[in-house]
């Protein structure tokens, strides 16, 4: 067990983050590891609860959380990292992007910080890879059968070095032309540089996983083909079908999906040359993102670094509480006010506000016609209504607006209309207790199933997925 | 004592048969007729047998405990692997109790993650008239279930001395009141369905219930209920649950009789001497004296010596049981079983009878389990003692003139000086206290058991005097020769004593020494415990 005392003895530190002034010079990662003395103190303050709340509350690929925190207090590095990729397949991912669900469930948290779970896992990884632990791990044997995996994102990744280690032949099919999904051009190169995925990449090239990028699944190659061919199919797509923004002054120059914005600077910062035609650029702008969540946050940090004059976010939700409130108690996912580095790093944030109308001259975007909104107290079944507070109405200076307002759903092309897999009122596809759709063979994973979610929660999909489509193909 | 481990579950040495129960219950009676005694039993596969057992032996009130429940501090394997649940041993019970004719005297309590109305009308239908609750009341409290109880770390202040620790406990008596109020809510409107107005209507009532045939596991296929769910006899072997107490006959004991006649002392503490016979028979004498005078005086009890009894003849068990400060017994003959178990204060003597021809060290005087759990007091016995001699004492101080095996086990505090041969297993556990015994055949170490105690020779000061002061005290009520003689040569017979010193016991009294000389502000418990 871990040190018994140690939350009473030590405080908790959290991995310090590169100075704002140098690091919006850059697209280099903010964070910084925590020097390796410090670490021990940190593992060293888990209480290794008899319920570890954020293993099986929090954590959603059920993290063995107090396992490994014990293996880092006792220094047994490579027993840890085997803990850790026992649940996760991408852990340096988790460990530097996810919102640590597991630190919020955790039980210091209830009077005292959390342990600091998500570095601890960064550091188990790197330390791994450091060492050289972490190496190709080949089935060593093949079932003869043939998975696709459409879509390289998250869930898709686990997904096939999943079934890959379970003796299947794995081909991806990322429409794109890296693979990554998400990870690769979703994420801005300061949460996540990209070396690391293609670190992960490597390791599953050695295993056996065949990608294929550029492949459109459903377009270049049929739905047809990809059940001919394969014995099965997961699909791990995304929900990347954005919501819009259906107000006058929406088909204006420069007005923009942030997924359009947030994948262009990291194509860029790739080297790849973007056409002048196409790109945008925060540059000197007056920028407005609409929308409060982590993505709005990646344009705010992203336009931060292409030098934009202003950059201004609204939210159409009340601003949350400093603290939880009594409706929203430990150990659920606490609704407070966070600010995420890239709003440290400088923005303005309004709350409670809604986008009427965007105004333009020349058909290019200047100004947004906004509305102050009341919101009314939460009813018995916890729902909160607004109405607009009358003479409220203002506007916003605005060269840019990109839309950070959520995704809908998977993307309903080709590939789900052609193999004929149902979708819930959502717009989700719906996925069994294997997580198999309706189709026979053909699995649903990650966001595709679940609507817009955590990448954790795409990699427990995808290796539910993978699970569920390895006990349909060998018969268990 | 702080610092000293304590040992959990605490063996009970006094109870090896339900003979031995029964002697406990009627001890527990004596002591206080008004308490109801409750035995605790595991719900395994025979509990019903021991029920009954437990019936006849006149509990008040028998628990059927189930497998679910346990402390934060049990160890994992007993949480995993030990017990039944409460419906199999609850079953058995009621059966057991039904069919001997039991039932009507002795009501039956359940306990083991009962958290529902639900739960708890399916445990009246079987049987139970009580219900307890642990873990559920205290997640109400805050209780995160951390399984910490033991170490002093609970996060959330429900079961630590830490003061930092406890300023972060949140809960509040009213939660525990309204959880109670929803439980019993939820439990009336079962019983409105079922359509009874009280729970005791429902107590036994197994026909009501029905095993649902719905659930599907493997695991659960084809199991047969049946048994456990035999209907009652509608009442030909009596009721199915408590209607009359049982008859215990405390009052008919020698106790009454003495406190009669020691009126004065019991009503004005004058000083009285009381002279009696006294039989086997007559069992926890002394018991209901010491608890009049608890109730009157508190546990202080009465000035030393106040009450002076002395008795001709055999005492039988549990003699001086519970003694209250202020009660000197003598005993001219000998004593059974259990003699001053728990007692907290006053002295016993047992000495031969006049004329007696035997070398009283050489014969035993009193019997097993002498002292047990005895939390103060003093006791001297001019011969020898049998097995398991001042088992789990804590505070009673004692001198023999030789004891059988397994003398001083579980011992944690007190003084225990014995002037003859031991025999094995010596101080087994024992955590606290200390323990001199005069070593004639210089063989004692292969008597002891060496676990948790060092085997020295008594050279401080501080041990010299104690223990003379000790054996002088036995030479003065018992005037037993070998006291005498031992005094007479004291300067060559102090070498042949060996002093038996817990090691846990040690290190307790020099850091309590150290703290004493440094701030005692500055250093948390909690601290010190890890540092070790």
């Amino acid at each position: 067990m871990v040190k018994p005392t140690g939350f009473m003895e030590y405080v908790r530190e959290d991995p310090a983050h590169r100075p704002v002034t140098e690091r919006v010079g850059d697209y280099r990662e903010i964070e910084e590891l925590l020097p390796e003395e410090g670490i021990y103190r940190q593992a060293a303050r888990c209480m290794d609860c008899g319920i570890p709340f954020c293993h099986a509350y929090g954590c959603p690929v059920k993290n063995r959380i107090p396992d490994w925190n014990d293996m880092v207090y006792r220094k047994n590095w490579r027993k840890a990292l085997d803990l850790l990729h026992a649940t996760c397949n991408l852990p340096e991912i988790t460990g530097r992007v996810c919102p640590a669900p597991c630190e919020t469930a955790c039980t210091l948290a209830i009077n005292l910080p959390a342990v600091t779970i998500r570095h601890l896992e960064l550091q188990i990884v790197e330390h791994g890879w450091r060492e050289e632990w972490i190496r190709p791990e080949p089935a060593g044997f093949s079932t003869g059968k043939r998975v696709a995996v459409v879509g390289s994102g998250p869930a898709g990744l686990p997904a096939a070095q999943q079934l890959s280690r379970n003796g299947h032949e794995v081909v991806v099919f990322e429409k794109s032309d890296r693979i990554g999904g998400l990870l690769r051009y979703g994420i801005p190169d300061f949460k996540l540089e990209k070396w690391v995925i293609d670190r992960r990449l490597d390791q599953m090239r050695a295993e056996g996983v065949v990608f294929e990028t550029g492949v459109n699944a459903g377009e270049d190659v049929s739905a047809a083909y990809l059940l001919r061919s394969f014995d099965a199919i997961v699909l791990a797509a995304g929900a990347t079908a954005a919501r819009d923004l259906p107000i006058p002054g929406r088909d204006l120059k420069g007005v923009h999906f942030a997924m359009e914005f947030l994948t262009q600077q990291n194509r860029r910062n790739a080297g790849d040359a973007i056409p002048e035609g196409e790109a945008i650029s925060a540059a000197g702008k007056h920028v407005v993102v609409i929308g409060g969540g982590d993505t709005g946050s990646d344009c705010i940090g992203t336009s931060r670094r292409q030098g934009a004059a202003s950059i201004t976010q609204i939210e159409l939700l009340p601003k949350p509480p400093e603290d939880r409130l009594p409706t929203n108690p430990w150990p659920t996912w606490p609704v407070i006010l966070r600010t995420s580095s890239s709003q440290e790093e400088g923005c303005e944030r309004l709350w409670s506000v809604q986008t009427k109308e965007l105004l333009g001259e020349e058909g290019e975007v200047r100004k947004l016609s906004c509305v102050k909104l009341d919101w009314s107290d939460p009813d018995s079944a916890g729902r909160r209504t607004f109405r607009e507070i009358p003479g409220s109405a203002f506007e916003l200076r605005a060269n840019l607006v990109l839309l950070a307002m959520g995704f809908v759903h998977v993307e309903h092309g080709s590939l789900v209309r052609d193999l004929g897999v149902a979708t819930d009122s959502r717009g989700n596809l719906v996925a069994d207790r294997n997580c198999m759709t309706n189709i026979p063979g053909v699995f649903g994973a990650g966001d595709a199933v679940t609507g817009a979610s955590l990448v954790v929660r795409a990699i427990d999909l995808g290796r539910l997925a993978a699970a569920g489509a390895d006990r349909y193909l060998v018969g268990r | 004592m702080p610092y000293v481990t304590l040992i959990s579950p605490p063996p009970h040495h006094d109870i090896y048969s339900i003979e031995d129960l029964a002697q406990l219950i009627y001890d527990l009676k004596s002591v206080n007729p008004r308490a109801d005694v409750s035995v605790k039993l595991v719900s395994e596969v025979g509990v019903g047998t021991i029920a009954a057992g437990v019936a006849k032996a006149k509990a008040d009130l028998v628990l059927i405990s189930g497998h679910d429940g346990g402390t934060g501090a049990s160890p994992l394997t007993s949480i995993k692997h030990t017990g039944l649940p409460w419906e199999l041993g609850l079953a058995e019970t009621q059966q057991a109790l039904i069919f001997n004719g039991l039932r009507d005297r002795i009501r039956v309590q359940v306990d083991g993650q009962l958290r529902t109305g639900r739960d708890l009308a399916i445990a009246a239908l079987m049987g139970a008239e009580e219900f307890g609750f642990g873990t559920s009341v205290l997640v109400t409290l805050g209780c995160i279930m951390m399984r910490k109880c033991h170490l002093n770390t609970c996060p959330v202040g429900v079961a630590t001395q830490d003061p930092v620790l406890r300023g972060r406990f949140t809960g509040a008596a009213e939660y525990v009141v309204r959880f109670f109020r929803f439980l019993a809510q939820d439990l009336r409107e079962h019983m409105a369905t079922l359509g009874f107005r009280t729970l005791d209507e429902m107590v036994g009532r197994v026909d009501l219930l029905e095993v649902q045939p719905a659930v599907e596991h493997w695991k659960a296929k084809g199991l047969d209920f049946s048994a456990m769910l035999l209907p009652p006899d509608n009442g030909r072997n009596g009721p199915l649950r408590r209607v009359r107490p049982q008859e215990h006959e405390v009052a008919k004991a020698l106790d009454y009789e003495i406190m009669a006649l020691a009126r004065s002392a019991l009503d004005r503490k004058e000083p009285v001497r009381i002279e009696l016979p006294i039989r086997n028979v007559h069992r926890s004498v002394g018991a209901a004296l010491s608890g009049e005078i608890t109730r009157r005086f508190g546990a202080k009890g009465l000035p030393d010596d106040t009450i002076h009894l002395t008795f001709l003849g055999s005492a039988g068990q549990s003699f001086g049981a519970f003694l209250a400060p202020g009660v000197t017994m003598h005993v001219h003959g000998d004593a059974n079983d259990y003699l001053g178990k728990g007692m907290s204060g006053g002295r016993v003597v047992v000495t031969p009878p006049e004329g007696a021809t035997f070398l009283p060290h050489k014969n035993v005087i009193v019997g097993n389990v002498v002292l047990y759990g005895a939390t103060g007091g003093e006791a001297y016995f001019h011969g020898t003692a049998g097995e398991r001699f001042a088992v789990r004492n804590s505070g009673g101080k004692a001198v023999v003139e030789g004891v059988g095996d397994h003398g001083c086990e579980y011992m944690t505090s007190g003084v225990v000086v014995v002037l003859g041969p031991t025999g094995n297993n010596f101080a087994a556990g024992m955590s606290g206290g200390l323990a001199y015994v005069y070593d004639e055949g210089e063989l004692f170490d292969t008597r002891c058991n060496l676990d948790m105690v060092d085997v020295e020779s008594v050279w401080q000061e501080e041990d010299i005097k104690r223990l003379h002061a000790m054996i002088e005290s036995h030479f003065r009520y018992t005037g037993s020769q070998r006291a005498a003689q031992i005094l007479e040569n004291w300067e060559s017979r102090l070498p042949l004593f060996v002093k038996i010193m817990p090691i846990e016991y040690r290190k307790s009294l020099e850091r309590m020494r150290m703290e004493e000389e440094i701030n005692p502000e500055s250093v948390s418990a909690t601290e010190e415990v890890y540092r070790g």
